[in-house]
């Protein structure tokens, strides 16, 4: 039995913003298109830099590597080079595939058994779906616990092109994506005439969230993936947000909107781009607020309370945490997140 | 400390001291016999190839399965001997007192 501690409460000095560590899961790391056949990029994302690079030719994987080769460690971003499937170090023209298997030691007559065996070069899991690239990182280095659910709306013609949307936030994802299970502040923060009734469910690596009688239907899929759909009368916008953190108190959130393809003119078309306009900012004539205009002021600027003071009405903010807290694999007994 | 028998590429045999505790490889390395250990004994380069007396042949230990592998692909540049070895996979003990190997020919 306890209650409050009021003296915990009360210090926040010792609080951090973000005592979160990289979670594990599925992330965003860039657009297709922006990853062109035998190119060859340093990015910085899940707190470290890693190489980027496309195999040549129109079918070229991509992959994403740890910077430095496993022979001599030279930066396989800084004169690294593509050729055929492969990175190739600058150094000794090492190759790598973009699984991490060393291909080809030019020089070496028998190729180290370790490299016949496993891949030596720590290269992330990667997909290519929706046009986008997405690695799984896992602390731990463990494979795919799970696979990228279907997008209807990302995987047909019957839509429009997607709307895209980045933004920067100075904090970690856990804390952006808590906002979706804070029901109380969509009434305060973001100015909604009620506070929404919602129906939440907690399930292995998603929840799943439906507000104002459906009005609102979220679906989070781990830490790096929400889809959500806002519905009125008989259109449907999806929001595709897949946030990604760079450091542990920086992250880029990024989404992409779409609907069918209404013809231009027509009232369906206009409630779409309604729900879109909606859902970013301020909507002309209504009231509520998107996320753009009010919720970076409290996400840049807030601590993390593991201990937070919570009254009747507030959202499953335990509950949200609890669920993912499985995306920090080791931490399980901290008591700091 | 161990003191071993070791049968050089040009024929001539000399005894060296073995530390307990240390791949044979790093001996031979420091001896000058010939074998290099390029890779620090990871089962990399295949560089320490000996072939182990037959009389010693079982009480060296077993081979893992990158040494396995590394003898399997020396296979195709040099002979291989039921007592084919890389020192870098054979710990040093007391026990391996009076050990004798022959240095393997080198990759070329």
């Amino acid at each position: 039995m306890s209650v409050i501690d009021l003296k915990l409460l009360q210090e926040t000095k010792n609080l951090e913003r973000c005592p979160f560590p990289i979670p594990s899961g599925w992330f965003f790391v860039d657009y297709s298109r922006n990853l062109a056949p035998g190119e060859v990029r340093n990015v910085f994302l899940l707190d470290q830099e890693w190489v980027l690079f496309r195999g040549e030719g129109e079918d070229g994987k991509p992959g994403l590597t740890d910077p430095y080769c496993p022979h001599l460690g030279a930066h396989l971003g800084h004169g690294g080079k593509v050729v055929g499937d492969n990175i190739r170090c600058t150094f000794h023209h090492w190759e790598y595939d973009p699984g991490g298997w060393c291909k080809k030691i030019p020089y070496a007559k028998i190729m180290p058994p370790v490299c016949k065996k496993k891949p030596v070069l720590r290269t992330l899991p990667l997909v290519e779906k929706w046009g986008m690239i997405w690695v799984w990182y896992h602390a731990q280095g463990e494979a795919p616990q799970w696979e990228l659910p279907s997008i209807p709306e990302m995987e047909s013609d019957d839509y429009v092109e997607p709307r895209e949307g980045h933004w920067d936030v100075n904090t970690a994802i856990q804390e952006v994506a808590e906002n979706g299970v804070d029901f109380a502040h969509i009434k305060f923060l973001h100015g909604e005439a009620e506070i929404p009734e919602a129906e939440y469910s907690f399930k292995d690596h998603e929840y799943f969230v439906s507000m104002r009688g459906g009005y609102i239907k979220g679906h989070q899929c781990g830490p790096g993936l929400a889809i959500y759909r806002f519905h009125h009368e008989d259109v449907v916008a999806t929001m595709v947000s897949y946030s990604v953190p760079y450091t542990r108190e920086e992250s880029k959130m990024n989404m992409s909107f779409t609907h069918l393809k209404y013809e231009e003119g027509t009232k369906q078309a206009m409630i779409a781009k309604h729900l879109v306009d909606h859902a970013i900012g301020e909507a002309e004539g209504e009231e509520g607020a998107g996320f753009e205009s009010v919720d970076f002021i409290v996400w840049n600027n807030k601590k993390y309370r593991p201990n937070p003071l919570l009254c009747d009405g507030d959202g499953p903010i335990l509950q949200y945490r609890k669920w993912f807290k499985q995306f920090y694999p080791g931490m399980e007994d901290s008591d700091k997140i | 400390m161990a003191e071993i028998q070791v049968i050089q590429r040009d024929g001539s045999e000399r005894s060296i001291d073995a530390p307990a505790g240390e791949p044979l490889m790093e001996a031979l390395r420091d001896e000058d016999t010939g074998v290099e250990g390029t890779c620090g004994g990871t089962c990399s380069c295949g560089t320490c190839h000996v072939y182990v007396d037959p009389a010693w042949q079982h009480r060296v230990g077993a081979q893992g399965e990158d040494e396995e592998m590394m003898l399997e692909a020396l296979a195709e540049f040099v002979e291989i001997r039921p007592g084919s070895r890389l020192a870098c996979q054979i710990c040093m003990s007391d026990e391996l007192h009076g050990l004798k190997v022959e240095i393997a020919p080198p990759v070329e």
